[in-house]
């Protein structure tokens, strides 16, 4: 009797939770179709901001710049993670504490201490080498940066979760190192490959701070330009980006739905 | 009784010729030779202070089924990876066949391996880890499936072939572990416990199968395993490892019988040791009195060891006191009944002594009860401490 | 023989570390370049003298260390110091809000069936993945003067008229606590699952009352969990700083916002190096806390993940 009360209590629990937690992204969905210029009533509905969204050219840059520098930042990001996850695996009976040490360090790091300290560096840099001038290029260095930690512990824990045999097979039945890693390695660590190119996609769009500080003028992405928007005060474009990008992560939420029911 | 029809088949396999190559019939139907493999002096240490081999100079003829037999720690897989090429010894030469591979890598070696956790890919099906070999060593596509239909129907794969490796069982694992290894049709095949994940049903089923395949295709098959009495059923000749170093190697009834030390007694079956105190003739003293044994069963090296070994099967336990030789007098202290035969534990003066009976549904004795026990001469052997 | 095997084995050596070098160093040379030596230069930088236009400069000096410990041309303020204990603060309340809300969240994920266990977590992770200014964003459109939840708080008499229920502190709290819910629900749900039941059941056995079998029971087997979470909410919640930014106004402002600012548009480089070598130090204190806790009470169990 009380378990049952606990358990409906428990519920209930849960729904106001989502609620909690979807109620802010369903507001701003809902104020991407308000025919009103104001974030407090909506007077009806309308497309107009997303047409106005589509004529905007810093938004379309923003946008531009948005996927490139996930894109490449995520490239990058697998082969060097890719890299350190498997030599990680292959020594780990080696004392590695540093290597451990340096590959948490970009995780625990705040955001703001990051994004500051690569800012002053690269200014330095540029002060001094006239490189690295703050642009895309900086800010790709930067995301890779947090980036190859999530990609070498996925890399890592997936080659921890074989059975070592499998190594020793594979040379057994006459693989030579390229071919193991072309015929085995590569196609058996490819799951783990792919979710760590998502999350690292995931990471760089979701970045706002380190992006901030490491962006030049040329180089905002739709983060940075949503920021400086709702500094300006705010604009109803906002909401319609916004609902975009929500729902290129609800599409993504599904996919891997999708992906989680065909393995199990 | 297992034992003696065991041995029996043993002592037939004998017979056969060993030396030189022995051919046999591959899966494909046509002749093919088998590899001897020669190993002098190998050594390999891990770290500062493990020694996993002492020095180990071992042949294995063409075509046998040859065991690795040893508790954990004795260096039978740490010898079995030096043969694959998996592990490199610190001293010491290897040759398979005419070949001296010492220090050639592991896929320019015609030895495959069974892994005891069968390590077969998962990301590949049954059909692409079957042909993972041969794609490997560059055997063209229409070569390579004739080849893989060829094994999976000598194995009798059946329909397995076309599943993922996650939809199969452990047995079925173990044969598709063992196909994959077979259709490179290499010199030598190298099973390292392959049977020791599954449970006893199926165990004794896929060791009659593993023999069969041997015998029909008369590749040299090296088998490291921990349990004495698989390596008994199994083998041709059986090498007893501990410590690093090799103790015996011989066919096993000669290894179970006639045991060159305590630890091989004591790690084959059962064992009742004495201490030898005293030695006239073929007339030994030990703390069970006085026995008689036959002179050329008074080995080690004939010089005599200094303990005796009483296997418990070779005791008759007969109700009542008698005379005779080797009569000795004694007293059931336990019974464990266990069916087909039954153990018992016996007090003999001042000492204890171990004996097994096949239950041939007569009386059998009780605890309590007083028995003579005899042994005959040429069931006595004398061992190294 | 013997020889060339030595020698073999040797060779051996050299190609593992090779292989070590091959696969290690374009790693972390990455981070050692692209982070470790900027934090060393940050953290220079707080030893050196503000510049005309915020930029550092020579000589050497502490003067950044003082200014951040309020001293100023004007004499002693308050103002920082109230920034970084209302920094203190805000986490403290954020994280007890969140084991609060995330305790019964993950318990009762792992009494659902197992098939729609995923689906739950996922609808708590799910807004995560979108983009922290977004969420803020949304909240500002939630709490603004005029909105619904507005006017109900001030019909209750909570806010002054037309204040709205941002910017305030506890806009802040709330865009915290929404920000890093999911963070601990993760690491608690695994404790969850990982429960061993057999235990409860002893210990209502035992202890009979249900409050006791949790505190004897449940609690402790969740304990490595609810710590991975503390670590995962509290060190980034004090450094936070979009989120005070946005839903906190002037008047809210964290230690991130203090060290930001220095950056952006105050410029002082020294003054907000100092602010982050500070930050730091409490990353690293608390992080060092956790683990000894961690030590302590849960064995070996490695507490970051």
């Amino acid at each position: 009797m009380r378990k049952r009360t606990l358990k409906r209590g428990l519920s209930a629990f849960w729904w106001l939770t989502l609620v909690f937690l979807y109620l802010p992204l369903a507001v701003v969905v809902l104020f991407s179709f308000n025919a009103a210029n104001s974030a407090a009533s909506m007077t009806g509905l309308s497309l107009r901001w997303y047409h106005q969204l589509f004529a905007n050219d810093q938004i379309m840059s923003a946008f531009g710049n948005t996927l490139v520098l996930a894109l490449t930042s995520s490239l990058i990001a697998l082969v060097i993670g890719c890299l350190i996850g498997y030599g990680m695996y292959r020594h780990r009976h080696r004392k590695l504490g540093w290597l451990i040490v340096l590959i948490y360090l970009p995780i625990v790091l705040p955001d703001i201490v990051f994004g500051i300290s690569e800012m002053a560096f690269f200014v330095k840099v540029n002060e001094l080498t006239g490189l690295l001038g703050p642009g895309l290029g900086t800010m790709i260095i930067a995301h890779v940066t947090f980036q190859i930690p999530f990609v070498a512990l996925i890399v890592y824990s997936r080659f921890v979760g074989l059975d070592p045999s499998l190594f020793e097979a594979a040379k057994d039945l006459y693989a030579s190192p390229f071919k193991r890693v072309v015929h085995f390695m590569l196609p058996t660590i490819k799951p783990a490959l792919i979710s760590a190119f998502f999350l690292s996609f995931t990471l760089s769009v979701d970045d706002f701070v380190i992006s901030f500080f490491t962006s030049g003028p040329e180089s905002a992405t739709l983060p940075i330009y949503i920021w400086g928007a709702i500094k300006k005060g705010v604009s109803p474009e906002i909401n319609a980006i916004a609902t975009l990008m929500i729902a290129a992560v609800a599409l993504a939420a599904l996919a891997s739905l999708v992906v989680n029911r065909r393995k199990a | 009784m297992t034992e003696t029809s065991t041995a029996e088949r043993h002592s037939q396999r004998r017979d056969e010729p060993h030396d030189g190559a022995r051919s046999g019939v591959d899966a494909a139907g046509s002749e093919r030779t088998a590899s001897a493999i020669h190993m002098q002096g190998l050594h390999k240490r891990f770290g500062a202070s493990t020694v996993a081999l002492d020095g180990v100079d071992l042949t294995i003829e063409a075509g046998e089924f040859f065991t690795l037999l040893g508790p954990s720690g004795c260096g039978k897989t740490t010898l079995l990876r030096i043969l694959a090429g998996l592990e490199d010894a610190d001293q010491g030469r290897l040759t398979i066949g005419e070949r001296d591979v010492t220090e050639v890598a592991p896929h320019h070696r015609s030895v495959n391996t069974v892994f005891q956790s069968y390590a077969l890919f998962p990301h590949l099906s049954v059909r692409d880890n079957l042909a993972f070999g041969l794609k490997m060593r560059g055997v063209d596509r229409a070569e390579r499936e004739a080849r893989v239909e060829r094994i999976a129907e000598f194995i009798q794969l059946g329909d397995l072939i076309d599943r993922r490796i996650d939809q199969l069982s452990g047995g079925q694992r173990q044969r598709i572990a063992l196909a994959r290894a077979l259709v490179c049709e290499p010199d030598v095949l190298l099973l390292d416990e392959p049977l020791s994940a599954l449970d006893a049903g199926l165990r004794s089923q896929l060791q009659v199968e593993l023999l069969r395949v041997q015998k029909r295709l008369g590749m040299t098959f090296v088998f490291v395993t921990h349990d004495q009495d698989e390596a008994m059923v199994m083998s041709d000749r059986i090498a007893v490892l501990n410590g690093g170093t090799i103790q015996q190697v011989g066919p096993p009834r000669e290894v179970y019988e006639r045991p060159v030390n305590a630890f091989v007694a004591r790690f084959m079956g059962h064992a009742n040791l004495y201490p030898i105190s005293a030695r006239q003739g073929q007339r030994v003293t030990t703390e069970l009195g006085e026995l008689e044994l036959e002179p050329d069963l008074d080995t080690p090296q004939q010089g005599g060891g200094e303990l005796l070994l009483i296997r418990p099967e070779t005791l008759d336990v007969r109700l009542g006191r008698h005379q005779g030789v080797n009569h000795l007098a004694g007293r059931i202290t336990e019974r464990l009944y266990r069916g087909s035969h039954a153990e018992f534990r016996l007090a003999v003066g001042d000492t204890t002594l171990q004996a097994t009976i096949n239950n041939r549904g007569r009386r059998l004795p009780e605890v309590g009860d007083e028995v003579t026990l005899v042994v005959a001469p040429e069931d006595l052997v004398t061992v190294a401490n | 023989m013997t020889d060339t095997a030595v020698l073999g084995r040797s060779q051996g050596m050299v190609r593992e570390a090779r292989h070590l070098l091959f696969t290690v160093t374009p790693g972390a040379a990455w981070i050692i370049v692209f982070l470790v030596l900027p934090s060393a230069y940050l953290m220079g930088v707080a030893f050196m003298t503000n510049g005309p236009y915020g930029l550092p400069q020579m000589p050497l000096s502490l003067d950044s260390f003082k200014q951040l410990a309020g001293f100023g041309f004007l004499g002693w303020s308050p103002g920082n110091l109230y920034t970084l204990l209302r920094s203190l603060w805000q986490t403290l309340v954020a994280t007890g809000l969140v084991v609060i809300v995330a305790y019964p969240i993950a318990y009762y994920i792992t009494t659902c069936r197992a098939k729609w266990r995923p689906i739950m977590l996922l609808l708590v992770v799910v807004p995560s993945w979108t983009n922290q200014v977004i969420r803020t964003f949304g909240w500002m459109n939630l709490l603004a003067p005029g909105t619904p939840l507005s006017s109900v708080a001030e019909s209750l008499g909570l806010i002054a008229p037309n204040m709205g229920l941002y910017p305030s502190n506890f806009a802040v709290t709330l865009g915290l606590v929404y920000n890093f819910l999911p963070f601990m629900v993760l690491p608690l749900y695994a404790a969850f699952e990982k429960l061993d039941t057999a235990q409860v059941e002893a210990a209502q056995d035992l202890y009979a009352t249900p409050v006791k079998a949790f505190w004897h029971a449940v609690f402790p087997q969740t304990l490595p969990g609810l710590l991975a979470g503390i670590v995962l909410v509290a060190i980034p919640a004090f450094g936070m700083y979009v989120i005070p930014e946005l839903l906190g106004g002037g008047k809210a402002l964290m230690l991130g916002n203090l060290v930001a600012n220095q950056f952006s548009g105050g410029s002082n480089w020294p003054l907000g190096a100092a602010g982050a070598i500070l930050m730091l130090l409490a990353t690293f204190a608390g992080l060092y806390a956790m683990r000894r806790i961690g030590k302590r009470l849960g064995g070996g169990e490695e507490v970051v993940i």
